[in-house]
C-alpha cells in the first residue's frame, strides 16, 4: 500500500460514514425482510387473504345458526395454522448464533401475523353476519395461534399446524354441545363461549401470551434441513 | 438369432417377481417413515373427546353408538389424516430431493401409490382401533343386537379419499403451507357439508357423516325394532370409493408414466368420477323410511322391511311391562314408574294383561324435521295389551334415570289410566273424576287436577277440570285403596259405557 493509497482511505471512509449512520434503519429493514422471507411470511399473508376470502364467500351463503358459529372458527384455525407454519426456520441452529436481533425477529412476525389476520377476518365479517363478531375473531385466533406457537416449540414449525387444527375440532365439538347436553362449561374451550365470556377470554389471552414468550425466547424446534 | 431371444422369454418372470418384491420393501420403509402414526395420537385423542365419551353416555344400544362413531371420528380423523397425506406428498421438496428421486428404480406414480398405500394403512389402523375399543365396550353393556358394519365401512371407505385427496394436493401444490389448508379443507368439507341438506332427497346425503336424516340425531329407537338399512352407506362407500379411484388415476397422469399407464390411469379417472356421480344421483333418490333411516329404492333390500324377531324382557309387576330386549337395562325403572298405576288398574276387566314396547314410526316433515309416533294399534285384543312407546325412544338428550321415571309415569301413566277409565273426548264428568282420581292416587306428577293432554287427547291443552269434578275425584281418591278397587271392579263397565254420573261417584 503506497501513501497516496494510504491517504485516500479517508477519502473513501466518508461516505461509509454516511452509511453507517444512516445503515441501522436499513439494515434494520432488511433483516426484517430476510428473516420474514426465512419464514416464507409473504406466502403466510397470501394464506391469512385466502381464509379471509374464503370466510367472505362463505359468508355470503345462508347457515343455520350452529353452522354461523362454526364457519369463522374454521377459518381462524387456517389462519392460526398459517401463522404457526411461519416459525419453522430453513437455517435451524446456526442461525441461532448469529445475533441477537433474533427474539425480537420471532415476537414481531408471530404479533404482525396474528394482528394481520385478526383484521383481515374482521373486515371479511364487515358488513354480513359474522357469528360472535371482531371480539370473538380476536379471541379464537389469538388463542389458537398460541397452541400453533407452544406446538412449534414442542413439535418443530413444520408440524406446528396440528395444534390449532386438532384445538378447531375440539372447539366445534364444544360448540356442538351448546345444542345437544350435557354442554361444556370450561373455558379452556374458548370458541363455545360468547365473546363477552370473561374466562373464556382470559383462557385464550393466557395460551397466546405463553405461546408469544416461548417461541419469542427459545424459537421453533426445527431440525436443520426441514 | 438365438443368443439373445433365449433370455428375452426367460427374464419376465423373475423381473415381475423382483419388481414386486421391490415395491413391497418399498412399502415396509414407507409405513416406517410415515408421517401418520405421529397423527394418530392427536386423532385417537379427539376421538376419545369428542366421540368416545358422547357415544359412551348414550343408552348402550348399537344404534345411537354406532351413528355416533360414523359422525363423530371421522371427524377427529380427518383433519390429522389429510393434513398427514399432504405433508407425505410435499416431502420430496420439503426434503429437496425432488430431483434426486426421479433417478430411482421406481416410477413416480408407483412411489406415490406407495406413499398413499402406507399413510391409508396406519390410518386404518388408528380407526380400527378406536372402532374396536368402542364396540367392545358397547357389546359388554348392551343386552341385545349386534355391531353395526356399514357405518364402519364408511368410516374406512373416508379415509382412503382423504389420504388420496391430501397426498395429491402436497404432490400439487408442494409447500409448508399445503398440509394445514388441506387439513383446514377436509374439516371444512366434512363438518359443513350437511347445511345444504334439506329433507331426506337431498344429494348432500352423500357426505360421508351422515349417518342418517339429518338434524335428528342418532334415535335410540332406530335399527330396534327393524333391521338396519344399509342403503345410504352403501351409497357413500360407492362414492368415496369412486372418489379415491379418481383422484388416484388424475395423480397418476400427472406423475406421468409410459405410454400404457396413461390410458389406464385416465380409464380409471373417469370411472371413478363415473361412479362418484352415480352414489350422488342414489342418495338423492332417498327418502326416510317409516322405520327411521333412508331407504334408496335401488339400493333397497326388501327383506329389510321385516321386523326383526325378538322375545321380550318383562317385569315381575301387577301387569307385566314388557321390553324389547335391547332395552333390557330399562327395564327396573320403566316398570318402577309404571308400579303405582299398575296396581290401580290391575285386576279390573278393562286392564291390559301386559304393557308391551311398541315401534316408532317416522315421517318426514318440512325441512329436515321428523315427526315420530307410535307405529300401529294402541292395543291388540287377543291377549289384551296396551302398547306404548317410550320416552327413550323418541330423539332428544340423554335422560337421566330421575328424568327417565318422570317421563314415563307422565306419558305412559296417564294413557293407561285414560284407556282403561275411557277418559278423553267425549269422556263424562264421572270418568274424568274417576281418571284423575287414579292419577291422583298413583302419584302422576302432571296435576291431577287438570285435564292432560293424552295420547286419547294429544293435542289437548292442560285445562282445569271443573271443580265439581275436581271435588268428586277428591273424594274417590281419599277412599282407601281397596274400597276404590272394589267401586271399580263392580262399575268400571257402566262407567265406560258413560251410564254413572258424577253423584254415583262414591
Amino acid at each position: 500500500m503506497t501513501a497516496g493509497t494510504a491517504r485516500n482511505v479517508p477519502a473513501h471512509a466518508a461516505p461509509d460514514r454516511r452509511a453507517r449512520l444512516a445503515g441501522p434503519p436499513r439494515a434494520g429493514t432488511r433483516l426484517l425482510r430476510l428473516h420474514a422471507a426465512s419464514r416464507r411470511v409473504p406466502a403466510a399473508i397470501v394464506a391469512i387473504a385466502a381464509c379471509a376470502i374464503g370466510l367472505r364467500i362463505a359468508l355470503l351463503g345462508h347457515w343455520d345458526t350452529y353452522g354461523a358459529l362454526q364457519l369463522p372458527l374454521v377459518f381462524e384455525a387456517g389462519c392460526a395454522a398459517a401463522i404457526t407454519v411461519t416459525t419453522a426456520s430453513p437455517l435451524g441452529e446456526p442461525e441461532r448464533v448469529t445475533g441477537r436481533w433474533l427474539p425480537f425477529l420471532r415476537l414481531a412476525t408471530a404479533l404482525a401475523l396474528t394482528a394481520a389476520a385478526t383484521g383481515a377476518l374482521a373486515a371479511a365479517g364487515t358488513g354480513a353476519h359474522l357469528a360472535g363478531g371482531t371480539l370473538d375473531v380476536l379471541r379464537n385466533l389469538a388463542g389458537m395461534t398460541g397452541i400453533g406457537l407452544l406446538c412449534a416449540a414442542a413439535l418443530g414449525g413444520g408440524l406446528a399446524w396440528t395444534g390449532p387444527l386438532g384445538y378447531l375440532v375440539v372447539g366445534a365439538y364444544g360448540l356442538y354441545t351448546q345444542w345437544h347436553h350435557p354442554a361444556l362449561t370450561t373455558p379452556w374451550i374458548w370458541p363455545a363461549h360468547p365473546p363477552h365470556d370473561l374466562g373464556a377470554a382470559i383462557c385464550a389471552a393466557l395460551v397466546f401470551t405463553i405461546g408469544i414468550a416461548v417461541i419469542t425466547v427459545r424459537g421453533a424446534r426445527d431440525p436443520a434441513g426441514e | 438369432m438365438t443368443a439373445v431371444r433365449a433370455p428375452a422369454t426367460a427374464r419376465p418372470a423373475p423381473a415381475e417377481r423382483g419388481h414386486l418384491r421391490a415395491v413391497a420393501r418399498l412399502l415396509r420403509l414407507e409405513l416406517r417413515h410415515n408421517a401418520t402414526p405421529w397423527m394418530l395420537p392427536v386423532a385417537v385423542g379427539l376421538f376419545w373427546f369428542t366421540t368416545y365419551r358422547k357415544a359412551t353416555a348414550m343408552p348402550p344400544l348399537w344404534y345411537p353408538r354406532a351413528a355416533s362413531l360414523h359422525t363423530g371420528a371421522l371427524l377427529a380423523f380427518a383433519c390429522p389424516v389429510a393434513g398427514a397425506a399432504a405433508w407425505m406428498g410435499s416431502r420430496d421438496r420439503r426434503r429437496r430431493t425432488t430431483d434426486l428421486m426421479m433417478t430411482t428404480a421406481q416410477a413416480h406414480w408407483v412411489r406415490l401409490l406407495v406413499t398413499w398405500t402406507a399413510t391409508t394403512c396406519w390410518a386404518i389402523v388408528g380407526y380400527l382401533g378406536c372402532v374396536a375399543i368402542l364396540y367392545g365396550v358397547t357389546a359388554r353393556q348392551a343386552s341385545w343386537g349386534g355391531p353395526l358394519w356399514w357405518p364402519v365401512a364408511v368410516g374406512a371407505a373416508s379415509l382412503p379419499a382423504l389420504s388420496a385427496a391430501g397426498l395429491a394436493t402436497g404432490t400439487l401444490a408442494p409447500s409448508r403451507f399445503t398440509a394445514p389448508l388441506v387439513a383446514v379443507g377436509a374439516f371444512f368439507a366434512l363438518a359443513l357439508s350437511t347445511q345444504p341438506i334439506r329433507g331426506s332427497r337431498s344429494y348432500w346425503q352423500i357426505s360421508p357423516v351422515v349417518s342418517g336424516p339429518w338434524d335428528d340425531g342418532s334415535d335410540p329407537g332406530v335399527a330396534t325394532f327393524y333391521p338396519y338399512l344399509p342403503d345410504l352407506s352403501i351409497a357413500q362407500v360407492m362414492f368415496l370409493t369412486g372418489l379415491t379411484i379418481a383422484i388416484l388415476g388424475a395423480l397418476a397422469l400427472h406423475a406421468g408414466g409410459g405410454r400404457r399407464l396413461r390410458p389406464t390411469a385416465a380409464a380409471c379417472a373417469a370411472v371413478g368420477l363415473l361412479t362418484a356421480g352415480t352414489a350422488v344421483m342414489l342418495a338423492g333418490t332417498g327418502r326416510l323410511d317409516s322405520h327411521g333411516m333412508i331407504a334408496i329404492p335401488a339400493l333397497h333390500d326388501a327383506a329389510n322391511d321385516r321386523p326383526l324377531r325378538y322375545t321380550p324382557v318383562c317385569s315381575r309387576t301387577a301387569i307385566p311391562v314388557c321390553l324389547n330386549p335391547a332395552y333390557t337395562s330399562y327395564l327396573p325403572v320403566t316398570a318402577a314408574a309404571l308400579t303405582p298405576v299398575l296396581n290401580e288398574i290391575a285386576g279390573l276387566r278393562a286392564a291390559p294383561g301386559r304393557i308391551s314396547q311398541a315401534a316408532a314410526n317416522y315421517h318426514q316433515d318440512t325441512g329436515n324435521s321428523v315427526s315420530v309416533s307410535m307405529a300401529g294399534p294402541p292395543h291388540s285384543s287377543t291377549p289384551p295389551v296396551f302398547r306404548t312407546l317410550l320416552p327413550f325412544q323418541l330423539s332428544g338428550p340423554t335422560m337421566t334415570t330421575s328424568e327417565l321415571t318422570a317421563a314415563v309415569r307422565s306419558t305412559a301413566g296417564p294413557d293407561l289410566v285414560a284407556d282403561v277409565i275411557g277418559d278423553g273426548p267425549g269422556a263424562t264428568p264421572a270418568q274424568q273424576a274417576v281418571a284423575a282420581a287414579l292419577r291422583m292416587s298413583a302419584g302422576l306428577p302432571e296435576a291431577v287436577l287438570r285435564s292432560a293432554p293424552t295420547r286419547q287427547r294429544p293435542n289437548g291443552a292442560i285445562v282445569p277440570l271443573p271443580v265439581p269434578v275436581q271435588a268428586a275425584a277428591r273424594r274417590f281418591a281419599a277412599l282407601p285403596a281397596p274400597a276404590r278397587h272394589a267401586w271399580l271392579e263392580r262399575h268400571l263397565a257402566a262407567l265406560r259405557a258413560g251410564r254413572i254420573t258424577l253423584a254415583q261417584v262414591p
